[in-house]
């Protein structure tokens, strides 16, 4: 019962707060400059709370329409997150042309690879998509794929010069909503259905911690350079990553 | 079954470091000038002689004067936070989640000590937390005027 109160409050925060982020890129026209970000959070907005809950109040919480709704656009949310990811690494590589010269091979065919086992996965096994094993063996390597490059891409900037002070917390927001539900999913898998309630209320908490981070990154990340202060008093300035 | 024990363990851990990452993207934000210097002379703060005599001086450290004296400033800086030129009398989100950084860092210090590991790092990014704290509040203050009151002279009117 308990659980299932704050599951409906963290839920409606999160509504509110991709609203919110929407709001305040548009707002303060960094829509503009933050091209793939505001694409991903619009996407999350009409996928989240408008979507699902349409198909939520048409068919009920337990119908099999709601069901694969829910599943199916859960899995396009993380491959827009992967390509996200990957126009991360576009921004970070502006100044690295060698660099960028091999991962723009490398994650593309990434990209096809986690596309191509997705679609193969849920064709092949579309019948039993509701058996709790394919999907928290599936949503676990997949969440947990986007991870390993999200934790890449955030390694990498910090040896990198960035113009963007936004991009760094918005790809700690991503870790945090790769890391959580990964986490979550690996659970289940070992424990079985008995953590369910635990394993959606921690990727619910995941949601919304990103979503908090996103709407500190845009909304209040004036400059991020790290300020060193000597006891003298001068004060000396070190790029932060 | 090891497979996705591995994956527990991977993502359980880069949980930790992502909130602890956002954290010190928090901590690295810039101010115009040093205004923890005011609230830490009108309060007289001890954080930033603990830092001084890690930085500079790097003496071994003294847990119980340590564990104390951060402590108190913790104390003094989470109430000047609440009550020093805030209308809304309330923490922002942002102080909340540093609020319970330092209690996570303050925890993995008695951790530390505990297992007589190298408590430098721990303490460091304490007094950063404090620093950032004390930062906040002076600059709040800054931009209030009380006539021709100060910040030290107003902080001591609460």
């Amino acid at each position: 019962m308990v659980g299932g109160i704050l599951s409906f409050f963290v839920q409606y925060a999160a509504y509110a707060l991709e609203v919110g982020v929407v709001a305040v890129m548009v707002w303060r026209g960094q829509w503009k400059r933050h091209v793939g970000l505001f694409v991903y959070v619009a996407l999350l907005v009409v996928i989240d709370a408008l979507a699902r809950p349409l198909f939520l109040y048409r068919y009920g919480l337990t119908s099999p329409q709601y069901f694969y709704v829910y599943w199916l656009t859960n899995t396009l949310l993380q491959l827009a997150a992967f390509l996200l990811i990957c126009f991360f690494f576009r921004v970070a590589c502006r100044a690295q042309k060698k660099l960028w010269e091999t991962l723009k091979l490398a994650l593309p065919a990434t990209f096809l690879l986690v596309v191509g086992f997705t679609f193969l996965s849920i064709w092949r096994n579309y019948s039993q998509m509701r058996t709790r094993e394919f999907l928290t063996s599936f949503e676990q390597y997949l969440y947990f794929t986007c991870l390993v490059l999200n934790t890449i891409l955030f390694v990498m900037i910090q040896y990198v010069e960035l113009d963007d002070e936004v991009m760094p917390m918005v790809i700690c927001g991503l870790g945090l909503q790769f890391a959580g539900p990964a986490a979550g999913m690996a659970l289940m898998v070992l424990a079985g259905a008995s953590v369910q309630g635990v394993a959606f209320l921690i990727d619910q908490l995941c949601s919304l911690g990103m979503l908090l981070t996103w709407l500190y990154a845009v909304n209040r990340v004036p400059g991020t350079r790290a300020v060193v202060y000597k006891p003298e008093g001068v004060v000396a300035e070190r790029a932060a990553a | 079954m090891i497979v996705a024990s591995m994956i527990l363990v991977i993502s359980v851990a880069l949980l930790l470091f992502y909130v602890q990452a956002a954290c010190q993207k928090i901590l690295a934000r810039q101010f115009d000038e040093a205004y923890f210097q005011s609230i830490v002379d009108a309060n007289r703060l001890e954080f930033p002689f603990v830092r001084k005599a890690l930085e500079e001086f790097d003496t071994p450290v003294d847990y119980p004067w340590v564990c104390m004296t951060l402590q108190c400033d913790y104390l003094a800086l989470t109430y000047l936070l609440k009550n020093a030129a805030n209308a809304k009398q309330r923490y922002t989100r942002e102080e909340r989640l540093l609020i319970l950084y330092f209690r996570a860092l303050f925890f993995s210090l008695f951790a530390l000590h505990l297992f007589k590991l190298s408590e430098r790092p721990a303490i460091l990014k304490l007094t950063q937390v404090l620093q950032h704290f004390a930062d906040v509040v002076g600059q709040r203050v800054n931009q209030v005027r009380f006539g021709d009151l100060n910040a030290s002279d107003y902080l001591l009117t609460l």
